[in-house]
């Protein structure tokens, strides 16, 4: 009864907000077709056009669902959604950061996937995608995409990609180039303090090749306090102090370049970087991540998903279209239309079929990785304080890239930090 | 009949007289408060409400996400906050005061020092508007330039610096020179305003007080250190104060040039992270705690400048 009437006062406090009504969206009313809004972090192209096509055919077979997408930058994709929500007009159809789903879950922002879509997708889609969209047993959206990580290397500085961390280190040494200055003009391996994702994904990937885990099982208690994520960061404070790397680098910009002999990203950078490299292009090459053993490798799985909102009012024809572009053909095609659409981007499909199809009888060395680090890439834990927990290991990776903590408190600060989010 | 008649006018025509004023003070009353209604309703609305609710969460837990959902819980968020192992304190609150106190320092004394210049010269005009430039530009390009001018590598600071045979200095990716890197730019965007105020201030204080202490042989520095700068306390007083709160506050400037508030915190400030906690982490109590933790400060710090002015007896007109 409290919990109401404090909630009824803050229904009155952010009356204005409120005011704009508590629909998902906009209805047609009588005999009008339905209307879904679709909200993506598909904002630029190639996504944006991509997805425009598809809903443009499915809103013109469809007579009674009608689609629109609206697309904001991945950098404002939470906050849109947070504030539409809290507003009452959040979209019908919202496609999180798998990240999220352990927020979203706690919030009850999306209605988990109905039984049978459920089953469809766990027997016809990889681990790792299935794995991004579920909290707690529950799914709560057909896979979209879904990303691992490997090595990037550029060919003309570093011939052979290595295969252990002692090959990582000499070839970086190897193809790093200084002024007379002394300042760094090609860095032998890129590691990069641009975004969250950029720290905190190559560090994951490492971790696995050296054995170690972020979370316990179970996901209650963090494992990032262990002897495997102390070689992980020596190795990479090491490459810094050998002024080899600077973690300053935008790396979007100078590994296509040509001024990074190595970097770790995720695959979807295979499908940006033809058009930012023309030419020099041949020069990329992708190899699994190496581990301090020859035969150890690692990998980060992320991905993203699509569900239907709670507040949602047409949560069958959202589920409808959803089913249509993530199931369906288009007419004379060997994969689904979502597979199609991200393989077309550089993409790995989240359903193994769509990627055998759309790759018989080619052959993409540089995918091959990605694809390959599907089935032995540890999954990003979706947890609820999922993003707070990032930024932690973030700062903290940081603090020891850059002096303000040696190695072992870092990892100790991380761990305290992190488990107290995951009590709370 | 006649005294009937007489007397009912006096009646009436004293109640006339003693009711009156009272009617009319009532009436004058509601007429103001009718007046005042379209700003009390604006503040009501965009001031006690927003107020009240901020309350409300700082001793509540709310991911954002459906107003239903807000869940009384104490002071836990303040004390999350302010406990073991949090880094709102330190280095964040840190970061705030002094991001603040060196923007403001650096600030106040380089336009007291080019307001007094920009006094003296001709196109005064010009001057002011010269320096004010930085106001009327976007943070977002004042950062991206600045960025550029600290890169480590082809970065006009660092050109500068081996051009005299010294080593690079990586600015924002240090955490030693990240925070004092941005506090310059702060500084920079800010003396404009100030170089305003304090050439009005100068301007207020009278020719002749400067014409009769050239004849007592007061020589520039005495006729600044004992007549300019004591007549101008007023004016220092007003910027000091807004720009203090103003900095306190501030944090689209870090935005731009660290993103992150890093590197590992370095250039985090309390705004910047009441914003991350709210609409990244989905943990609006706690970044409501924060603010009110932040209020408190500037609270103290504006009250600490007031008493500090007093003291040296100025008001604050």
């Amino acid at each position: 009864m409290r919990r109401r009437s404090l909630a009824t006062l803050g229904f009155a406090a952010a009356g204005a907000t409120a005011l704009g009504g508590c629909g998902a969206s906009a209805s047609a009313r009588g005999s009008g077709p339905v209307r879904l809004t679709l909200l993506s972090h598909y904002a630029n192209a190639p996504l944006k056009p991509g997805l425009a096509k598809l809903i443009d055919e499915f809103n013109r077979t469809h007579r009674t669902v009608q689609v629109t997408a609206q697309g904001v930058n991945f950098d404002s994709l939470l906050e849109t959604v947070t504030v539409r929500q809290a507003a009452g007009r959040g979209a019908d159809i919202i496609q999180p950061y798998g990240l999220w789903a352990g927020q979203f879950a706690e919030a009850g922002v999306l209605v988990p996937a109905p039984k049978g879509i459920a089953e469809e997708i766990r027997a016809h889609y990889s681990k790792a995608a299935v794995g991004a969209a579920t909290v707690d047993g529950t799914l709560y959206g057909y896979p979209t995409e879904t990303q691992t990580y490997g090595l990037y290397y550029n060919k003309r500085l570093v011939p052979t990609p290595p295969s252990t961390w002692d090959e990582l280190e000499s070839a970086a040494r190897k193809a790093t180039k200084r002024d007379r200055h002394g300042n760094i003009v090609v860095q032998g391996f890129g590691v990069s303090k641009e975004q969250d994702s950029n720290v905190v994904h190559p560090f994951l990937s490492l971790l696995q090749s050296a054995g170690g885990h972020f979370l316990e099982p179970g996901g209650t208690h963090t494992a990032v306090d262990s002897a495997a994520a102390r070689s992980v960061l020596d190795l990479e404070c090491g490459l810094i102090r050998a002024r080899v790397t600077d973690p300053g680098t935008d790396m979007a910009k100078a590994y296509p370049s040509g001024l990074v002999g190595m970097t770790i990203n995720a695959g979807w950078w295979l499908g940006a970087l033809p058009a930012m490299m023309g030419g020099s292009y041949k020069d990329v090459g992708t190899a699994p991540i190496p581990g301090p053993r020859d035969g150890a490798r690692g990998s980060l799985a992320y991905g993203y998903f699509m569900g239907v909102n709670a507040q949602s009012r047409h949560q069958d024809a959202a589920w409808e279209f959803l089913t249509w572009l993530n199931r369906g053909k288009s007419r004379g095609a060997r994969a689904t239309r979502m597979g199609t659409f991200q393989y077309s981007v550089g993409t790995i499909p989240p359903r193994p079929a769509d990627t055998d199809a759309l790759t018989e009888g080619t052959k993409n060395a540089n995918l091959a990785t990605f694809a390959a680090a599907l089935e032995y890439a540890t999954p990003e834990p979706n947890i609820n304080h999922g993003q707070q927990i990032k930024a932690v290991l973030q700062k903290n990776i940081e603090a020891a890239w850059t002096g303000q903590a040696a190695v072992p408190d870092a990892l100790r600060t991380t761990a305290e930090q992190v488990d107290n989010l995951l009590a709370r | 009949m006649a005294t009937l008649t007489t007397r009912a006018p006096d009646r009436a025509s004293r109640r006339t007289t003693v009711g009156t004023p009272a009617r009319r003070g009532r009436r004058q009353t509601v007429t103001a408060y009718l007046f005042l209604a379209p700003t009390l309703l604006f503040f009501a609305v965009f001031l006690v409400l927003p107020l009240l609710f901020a309350l409300l969460l700082a001793v509540s837990k709310w991911s954002g996400f459906s107003l239903g959902q807000i869940t009384p819980i104490g002071f836990g968020n303040f004390a999350s906050i302010l406990g073991r192992g949090s880094t709102f304190l330190t280095p964040i609150l840190t970061n705030t005061l002094l991001f603040a106190f060196g923007s403001v320092v650096i600030a106040l004394l380089a336009s007291l020092v080019l307001a007094n210049c920009i006094n003296r010269l001709r196109f005064q005009g010009f001057w002011r508007t010269l320096y004010f430039l930085p106001i009327v530009t976007t943070v977002v390009a004042v950062g991206n330039i600045w960025k550029v001018l600290y890169e480590p590598t082809g970065g006009l600071v660092n050109g500068l610096l081996n051009a005299i045979g010294l080593p690079s200095v990586s600015f924002l990716t240090n955490p030693n020179t990240a925070l004092p890197s941005i506090v310059v730019v702060q500084a920079w965007t800010a003396v404009g305003s100030a170089i305003l105020i304090l050439t009005a201030g100068l301007k207020a204080i009278p020719e002749s007080y400067y014409e009769a202490a050239e004849l007592d042989g007061a020589g520039a520095w005495t006729m600044f250190w004992t007549m300019t700068l004591p007549m101008l306390r007023p004016t220092l007083l007003f910027v000091s104060i807004t720009q203090f709160i103003t900095a306190l506050q501030s944090f689209a400037l870090i935005i731009v040039m660290t993103g992150d508030g890093g590197p590992a915190d370095a250039t985090n400030v309390a705004g910047f992270e009441m914003y991350q906690q709210a609409f990244k982490y989905g943990d609006w109590g706690t970044a409501s705690a924060m603010a009110f933790v932040l209020f408190l400060v500037i609270l103290v710090i504006t009250l600490a400048q007031l008493w500090f002015f007093r003291r040296k007896g100025e008001e604050t007109s």
